[in-house]
């Protein structure tokens, strides 16, 4: 057996152990999210635009991690409908950020790796930057509007009345707490995977001037940031979102 | 009415910063002199061919000619008018447009015959501005709070530049070492600043330790057993050193942040249960944890996963493209990425019974409590 298959096998086991039922389903919510990546990737190979794949895939992935993860109803649709409208307002960052930036496809430090390959290809390599930073943000963004929404719907079930102000301020202190351990996870997730890309700009003595303008760097810092927007994004979303679920709600049993 | 006028005080000194940061955004334009590069901007540009190409895999592409008049703005040629030409394709892998106002690094060579080159696009604003949307947004909705998170990281990121420096000093030879010291010492850092220094934030920072730790362990078996087999570390990027040390420490690094995001989110919380209910029972703690710990992990996995996997789309698009199939496009391009997000995982779910056990045995007693 290949080396994946048995990390995997052990991933399963532990998740099931420890987490029970919900640590099957998210096994399988992460199985069904690489499937969706590579779906996303072989679409736009096949000429489809990658802003609608990305729109589409985007989409399912959220729907995926969200309802895979959360059993409680209210808190998992909040957060679902919050994650959607991050998304959509991230993309209209992302979307003019990278036409303006340029900081598509490969730099002359991939130059080894492209070696004998056809560069030609006819798609759009500022589309699929645009793909590569909306699916890398999804993470985040499903993570923070959960834990917000799981928050805000505890509060509403030990306090059915609670004001809408009230409910507000719980969740920006809510996001409060989690924005300082989820910029670790971001920072640590992104950097840590570039040691490779610091330790060659580092011995081949790049200046400061051309390492904050080289293209893989900057597309690299880009994916951090355009993460972080969304996570500070999703924290007073989710809290508005889960005030009109609920006023809403409260209507109907008046 | 104090509060209040501290409240406003508050507002306004985001305000100012948020602005003053604008301001500097808006002076990136004007920075070519810090630069030892030449920089130029771009003042007119002329359309002049495209050509249709067919590669051998049946791609079609639409190849363009520009003729690019620039204006130096720093140095020796400041002043001075180039023009000269540009190639670029509509898929723009390695090369793009330029569009009037950018600014562009030039190489002036110092013969006459021979002609000024764009070396690649001054990309400091658009970056800078991205970065000041961040913290404007950290700034307006989180207020203060934010600061220390931004204040760990950027810690962080002095360290981390500090042990490359080390490494390369040391050619490499002591990669673990190295790493592991420094994956320790930015937990500690991390935790301290978030924390402060108490018992809750060294049950935290056991539970990070033991959970990646038993995390590499059970992957370095598995690597054992396996011998390795579908990890492909001759497709690793940017390697200058050894790849497979480098991958191991990648992969440590890169699952730190979020195995400390869980422990704290679930200590502090069982920190919390004990405060509210200090007769529980440390079974009924790490019953808890555990419990906490399940609506977590999958979440948590999913965000280090796509981060993982977002960044090898470029490449496995361009293997699709290239007539190669999906397999040996998966394994070029995505089984190292897989991998890491599969000892991450590892790592995530064994923080969960690690944290809550710790948390369930250490917890202050009701005798200190009172």
């Amino acid at each position: 057996m290949s080396t994946i298959t048995v990390l995997g096998l052990v991933l399963f086991a532990l998740m099931t152990i420890i987490g029970g039922k919900t640590g099957a389903t998210a096994f399988l919510s992460l199985i069904f999210n690489f499937g969706l990546l590579f779906l996303a990737v072989v679409l736009i190979s096949w000429g489809f635009p990658a802003m609608g794949v990305s729109l589409v895939i985007g989409t399912i992935i959220l729907a995926f991690t969200i309802f895979f993860g959360e059993d409680n109803e209210l808190a998992a649709k909040t957060a679902y409908i919050a994650a959607l409208i991050v998304m959509v307002a991230l993309i209209l960052v992302i979307f003019p950020v990278e036409h303006w930036i340029m900081a598509q496809g490969f730099s002359l430090e991939d130059s080894e790796d492209l070696e004998g390959m056809s560069l030609t290809i006819g798609v759009s390599f500022v589309g699929v930057a645009v793909t590569e930073a909306i699916l890398s943000t999804l993470g985040a963004i499903a993570e923070a509007s959960i834990a917000i929404a799981a928050g805000l719907s505890e509060i509403i079930e030990q306090h059915p009345h609670v004001t809408t102000a009230r409910l507000y301020i719980d969740g920006i202190s809510i996001g409060k707490q989690i924005i300082g351990t989820t910029f670790n996870t971001l920072f640590f997730g992104f950097f840590g995977g570039f040691l490779a890309l610091f330790i060659w700009f580092s011995g081949l003595h790049y200046s400061f001037g051309s390492v904050i303008n080289n293209k893989i760097f900057v597309a690299e810092v880009l994916m951090v940031l355009f993460s972080l927007i969304g996570v500070i994004l999703t924290v007073p979303v989710t809290t508005w979102v889960m005030t009109l679920e609920h006023r809403h709600v409260a209507k109907q049993q008046d | 009415m104090k509060q209040q006028v501290k409240r406003h005080w508050g507002l306004w000194l985001t305000i100012i910063v948020v602005v003053l940061g604008l301001i500097g955004v808006g002076l990136t334009r004007w920075d070519a002199p810090l630069y030892q590069q030449t920089v130029a901007k771009v003042t007119q540009v002329q359309a002049i061919n495209r050509n249709s190409s067919t590669d051998e895999f049946q791609n079609k592409d639409v190849t363009y000619q520009q003729n690019v008049t620039v204006r130096i703005l720093n140095h020796r040629h400041q002043g001075q008018v180039y023009r000269l030409r540009n190639t670029y394709t509509k898929s723009g892998a390695m090369d793009q447009a330029y569009r009037v106002g950018d600014q562009v690094f030039v190489r002036v060579p110092a013969a006459k015959s021979s002609s000024v080159t764009i070396q690649g696009l001054k990309r400091d604003t658009a970056l800078a501005f991205v970065a000041w949307l961040a913290l404007a947004l950290l700034l307006l909705i989180m207020r203060f709070s934010g600061l220390m998170a931004l204040l760990s990281v950027t810690l962080n990121a002095v360290l981390f530049y500090g042990a490359i420096q080390l490494d390369l000093m040391t050619n490499g030879g002591h990669l673990y070492s190295l790493f592991g010291v420094l994956a320790v010492i930015f937990a500690v850092l991390t935790l301290w600043l978030v924390q402060g220094f108490s018992r809750q934030m060294l049950v935290t920072l056991g539970a990070t330790i033991a959970g990646t730790g038993i995390a590499v362990v059970i992957s370095l078996i598995v690597f054992a057993v396996t011998h390795e087999r579908g990890v492909t570390y001759e497709a690793m990027q940017y390697v200058t050193q050894v790849p497979r040390p480098l991958f191991l420490v990648e992969t440590v690094l890169g699952s730190l942040g979020a195995v400390m995001d869980e422990s704290t989110d679930i200590v502090a919380s069982l920190f919390q249960l004990k405060q509210e209910r200090p007769d529980i029972a440390p079974n009924q703690v790490f019953k808890s944890g555990l419990q906490i710990g399940h609506s977590i992990m999958g979440p948590l996995i999913n965000v280090l996963f796509l981060i993982f996997m977002a960044d090898t789309f470029a490449m496995t698009l361009l293997y699709l493209r290239n007539g190669n199939n999906w397999g040996y496009t998966f394994s070029m391009n995505m089984s190292l990425g897989m991998v890491q997000s599969l000892i991450s995982g590892i790592g995530i779910v064994l923080a969960i019974p690690v944290a809550s056990w710790l948390a369930s045995r250490l917890l202050p007693s009701q005798e200190a409590a009172a």
